[in-house]
């Protein structure tokens, strides 16, 4: 197991791209407390709250045709050793064209700098729904598995082409430490994706007769894992995960929604209109998440970079409603957002 | 044992949605050891919330309570300040008129009946199982008088690979193998069942099969599980085993591509081989109908004495008399002499494959030779 980097003589220097983010500016936060780092440059196109002290902020938009140049001119004058590439959407939209040049072209921008540059180290944020809900996924998905993507879902799709970009990117640049997390679905009180939208109404909808396993990870895990990735030397890909899996029925249990069982043609019908009007969130493509397993294995993350989950499922659920699982009081008004 | 365990994890307590989190440890790290953080498990779920908190220099609090002052203004002004910060949203409006959040914990409490809220990694549910158990006990002991022999030689620790013939048109002996070893096993380990594709993602009984512990066969989940020392029960005759017409009853079908016995090189674990008899007179299939059945996700309509001529009903099991036997465990590696490769030699699978198949047709003929009659005794025995 590595263990924590060394401090290099003048410290280190981080970019993180997605600075307004939640893991970005979570990274941010822990970075500019650690003083180990003596430079963290914010790249985003609004600057996020963490900004000040060691932490900087430069405004940069990736989906520019030329950020390339000028990425990579600010990766030279800084001198970063390690590049955090966060800019990915935490949910579905329907500007799917700004959304493919922000993480598919996005991505290649970054790379293009990161080519030139050759940073110490290169840390990509992805999620485990690029592995894709599938009939035929084991009941843990390893980091090699085939990423699968979704048939018609831009938003997983253009993950995962960024990871496949930055997989070529390891193999062409043996010398700069490339490192992969894919974030389990993540959960908690601040922080906002496409799952905290989904169970924040109060009622959902249940494919009649299929109840898949879920897995979340909650989110100061999530943001420990990716601070703990961004300090060590590991490289490829790891699945960051919770503890535990629960069937999707009892999730929406925990949380006191209201299932509404239908048929698939049904649901698939009801969520296209109800998407196509921006009533929900989640496009028709998202239901196959509740047909299929799509549960990622953590075990590399344990043995390699060092990180274990603390909060279990349960937990995480219970932490996502605020609800503090000693009284077992409830919060109503956090559950019927 | 499993029975005492479903029973432990349904506490008597009042309310049985929030544990004390005592069952939450997964057992993959210690709670007890801090990680980097230096957060230990316990307790944590508020911790990073309080943790270290310092008030930010130059903050004022809006609001200081006098020591001495009139408590019931003072309530009132917190609340005041309380409705200031609070989001407009219509249901917490309706919520000072209605008592919703007391109507809402009625309901988190009525959904999860029958449900516990720690499922092990597989998914399968302790309380769920418990509920089932009534049905299986009496499926075993009174609808086909299951008698099971040979169950000293399933190991009482350590994994272990059952492997076993398949028929009728549900997987009622899987259920039944399962049943046994908890029942009559002194040990009463729970068996894991590998159920295939076809029946793993039928509505609604799917779901219910991986809720008492049956797992999607998949090569991947079967190594895991047997890496964690489990009993697993496979099944290679597959989708062909159960769709098996009356006529080839009791005749064995290929076993699959071998991949039982790569597994049980691979993972080094002993194969015991089961012959379950009666399972074919349970739910004889006349035939088959495959047109259609596509359309609705099944590879056929199965033909029984009741089904479809008696609706859903029809596909209750008929009473016939069943006898398990579980047969002496087989160290593959020892066969293939200790070989570290010999799980890619695909002659030598192939032949450990048809040998174990062979002894499974040898124990049901074994058990269908002490028969009086071929059919009269198929139901009583």
């Amino acid at each position: 197991m590595p263990g924590p980097s060394t401090p290099s003589v003048g410290g280190r220097v981080v970019a993180v791209t997605g600075a307004c983010t939640f893991l970005g500016g979570e990274l941010l936060r822990r970075l500019g407390e650690d003083p180990r780092y003596t430079r963290v440059l914010a790249l985003d196109v609004r600057p996020p709250p963490q900004v000040g002290g060691k932490v900087e902020f430069v405004k940069l938009d990736l989906t520019q045709p030329t950020v390339d140049g000028e990425l990579a001119t600010l990766l030279r004058s800084a001198k970063v050793d390690t590049f955090v590439h966060g800019a990915f959407l935490s949910h579905p939209t329907h500007a799917a064209e700004w959304a493919h040049e922000l993480e598919d072209v996005g991505t290649m921008h970054v790379l293009n700098a990161c080519a030139g540059v050759e940073p110490r180290r290169f840390v990509m944020v992805s999620s485990t729904l690029v592995y894709g809900a599938h009939p035929k996924n084991p009941n843990f998905l390893t980091e090699d598995a085939e990423l699968r993507g979704h048939r018609d879902s831009r938003f997983v799709n253009d993950k995962v082409r960024a990871e496949r970009q930055v997989a070529r990117f390891a193999s062409e640049h043996p010398n700069v430490e490339t490192c992969v997390l894919r974030f389990a679905p993540m959960l908690g009180p601040t922080v906002s994706n496409m799952y905290t939208r989904f169970f924040s109404r109060v009622v959902a909808p249940v494919m009649m007769g299929h109840d898949p396993l879920m897995q979340f990870v909650h989110e100061q895990d999530a943001a420990f894992a990716l601070a703990q990735a961004v300090d060590s030397h590991a490289t490829g890909p790891f699945n960051i995960v919770g503890k535990g899996v629960l069937p999707y029925t009892t999730v929406l249990a925990l949380l006191g929604r209201v299932p509404v069982p239908m048929p698939q043609i049904v649901a698939r019908q009801l969520t296209k209109v109800l998407w196509t009007t921006q009533i929900v969130g989640s496009p028709p493509s998202f239901l196959d998440f509740l047909l299929y397993l799509c549960v990622a294995d953590g075990s590399r993350a344990r043995s390699v970079l060092g990180f274990s989950p603390r909060l279990s499922i349960k937990r995480t659920i219970l932490d996502f409603l605020g609800v503090a699982p000693e009284d077992g009081a409830t919060d109503v008004a956090r559950a019927s957002l | 044992m499993s029975r005492e365990r479903a029973c432990k994890t349904m506490p008597d307590d009042e309310d049985p949605i929030i544990g004390d989190g005592e069952e939450d440890w997964f057992g993959e790290a210690d709670p007890r050891v801090p990680d980097a953080r230096g957060w230990t498990d316990a307790g944590q779920d508020i911790a990073f919330l309080t943790r270290d908190y310092e008030e930010p220099a130059g903050f004022e609090p809006s609001y200081v309570p006098s020591e001495l002052g009139d408590s019931e203004a003072e309530l009132r002004e917190l609340e005041r300040r309380l409705e200031q910060h609070r989001t407009p949203a219509f249901p917490i409006d309706l919520r000072k008129r209605l008592p919703l959040e007391g109507v809402w914990r009625r309901w988190r409490a009525l959904a999860m009946w029958g449900r516990s809220d720690v499922v092990d990694d597989f998914g399968r549910d302790p309380r769920a199982t418990a509920r089932w158990e009534w049905l299986f006990e009496f499926l075993y002991s009174k609808w086909f008088r299951v008698e099971a022999t040979g169950l000293e030689h399933i190991p009482s620790h350590g994994r272990a690979l059952l492997v076993a013939n398949h028929a009728g048109t549900l997987p009622y002996d899987s259920a039944m193998v399962m049943h046994a070893v908890r029942r009559d096993h002194p040990s009463r380990r729970d068996v894991r069942p590998l159920v295939e594709d076809t029946v793993f993602h039928l509505p609604w009984l799917g779901p219910i099969m991986n809720r008492i512990g049956g797992v999607r066969a998949d090569p991947a989940n079967a190594e895991r599980l047997l890496e964690k020392d489990e009993l697993v029960a496979v099944f290679p005759e597959g989708e062909k085993g159960m769709g098996k017409l009356w006529k080839d009853r009791y005749r064995l079908q290929r076993f699959g591509r071998g991949g039982f016995v790569k597994l049980a090189l691979r993972t080094g674990s002993p194969i015991i081989p089961v012959a379950v008899v009666g399972a074919e007179e349970a739910a004889p299939m006349l035939g088959k109908v495959t047109w259609f059945a596509k359309n609705i996700g099944i590879p056929w309509i199965p033909v029984t004495p009741t089904f479809p001529w008696f609706g859903p009903a029809g596909l209750l099991p008929l009473p016939s008399k069943w006898q398990v036997q579980f047969g002496e465990p087989i160290d593959l590696a020892k066969i293939a002499g200790g070989r570290a490769d010999a799980a890619d030699d695909r002659l030598l699978v192939n032949q450990l494959a048809d040998q174990i198949r062979t002894q499974i047709q040898t124990m049901i003929e074994g058990l269908l030779g002490k028969r009086r009659s071929p059919v009269l005794s198929a139901f009583l025995g």
